[in-house]
């Protein structure tokens, strides 16, 4: 933000500022929590998996906007966030693939109501329903987080080379 | 560190094998017996006697149209024998179809004629509530009846990951 607070902080982009620091720890925390209570939130009202993960991205990027790349990269390390991206899409097929295993074929891919969590058909479908909305969100917040911190670090070294 | 690239490679290889093995589960497309394109009873019958001739030979009886008049629906302007049953159509230009449209089924049950009504999306929303408890009809949809749909528009995102991480990943870790 202030180019001569950046100077100062070494390696810090921007930040520096004891203000926007406090407050966006402070803030953090609930941006997250908001971000679980819209994925659960899906089955019942308006959310879902899709705007869910971006909430909880739009976290990661306060963080990166308020502590600079460097600290903020420190907290979410880039190989836990290629895990992430495949294992959200890995929890939707799973759980689909786990339908035609748990009816040893009798179900199609899926069908939610053949997995045995309650004993009801319906109440299946609805859990279902929410396991592949934390899939869908887990997958949303790692790819967007990832794009982010990519952008962040290629104008970084950019800028640093320049200095050089 | 080496631990995490190699759980996101294993992940990565097995999520390829398992899209390989879903591509052989998808049903044809406009397969009218798979589970979500099912009729829907609108509760309109007649009695079934010796109605079978005419009908099968296109003529719909009157008791027919008034019951379905009561109900506000589009009337047919005609009807087909098909297997198992008859399709009533709608005219051209009734509601906002182009085309004459393939709108009721008819079936014989027990003694009495039943109608059915096309059309998938009228299943889901007047089924979906009851057949998959969740109140929200846009996430029933989305994540149900629509899932190989959101499936792949999950994997389109994980592309898109994946080509900004081949394409502006810098390896050093700290720029001092």
């Amino acid at each position: 933000m202030n180019p001569e607070n950046s100077e100062i902080g070494k390696g810090r982009a921007g930040g520096g500022d004891v203000i926007v620091e406090t407050v966006s720890r402070l803030m953090v925390p609930f941006i997250q929590l908001f971000a679980l209570y819209v994925i659960i939130h899906g089955a019942g009202g308006p959310g879902g998996g899709f705007q869910g993960g971006v909430i909880f991205a739009a976290s990661f990027v306060l963080l990166v906007i308020a502590f600079g790349i460097v600290d903020a990269g420190d907290r979410f390390p880039e190989a836990a966030n290629i895990a992430f991206i495949s294992l959200g899409v890995y929890i939707f097929a799973g759980v689909g693939l786990l339908c035609i295993i748990l009816s040893l074929g009798a179900a199609q891919y899926l069908n939610y109501g053949f997995i045995p969590l309650t004993t009801h058909f319906e109440e299946n479908r609805a859990l279902g329903i929410d396991l592949v909305e934390v899939g869908i969100g887990i997958t949303v917040m790692a790819v967007i987080t990832s794009i982010f911190f990519n952008l962040a670090w290629k104008r970084e070294s950019e800028e640093g080379g320049r200095e050089e | 560190m080496k631990l995490l690239p190699t759980m996101g490679l294993i992940f990565v290889i097995l999520l390829g094998g398992l899209f390989i093995y879903v591509a052989e589960d998808i049903p044809a497309f406009g397969d009218p017996y798979s589970p979500p394109n099912k009729y829907v009873n609108l509760s309109i019958s007649i009695d079934a006697a010796e109605l079978e001739d005419n009908l099968n030979q296109g003529v719909i009886p009157a008791s027919l149209m008034d019951k379905i008049e009561e109900r506000g629906l589009p009337l047919p302007s005609r009807i087909e024998k098909v297997e198992e049953g008859w399709d009533m159509i709608i005219e051209k230009g009734e509601l906002h179809y182009h085309e004459e449209e393939r709108y009721y089924f008819v079936t014989e049950e027990g003694d009495a004629l039943w109608v059915y009504r096309y059309a998938p999306i009228v299943r889901y929303i007047e089924k979906g509530h009851e057949e998959t408890e969740v109140p929200n009809m846009v996430t029933y949809i989305l994540a149900d009846y629509r899932g190989y749909d959101t499936l792949g528009e999950t994997t389109v995102i994980f592309t898109a990951g994946v080509a900004v991480i081949l394409l502006l990943r810098r390896r050093e870790k700290r720029p001092e």
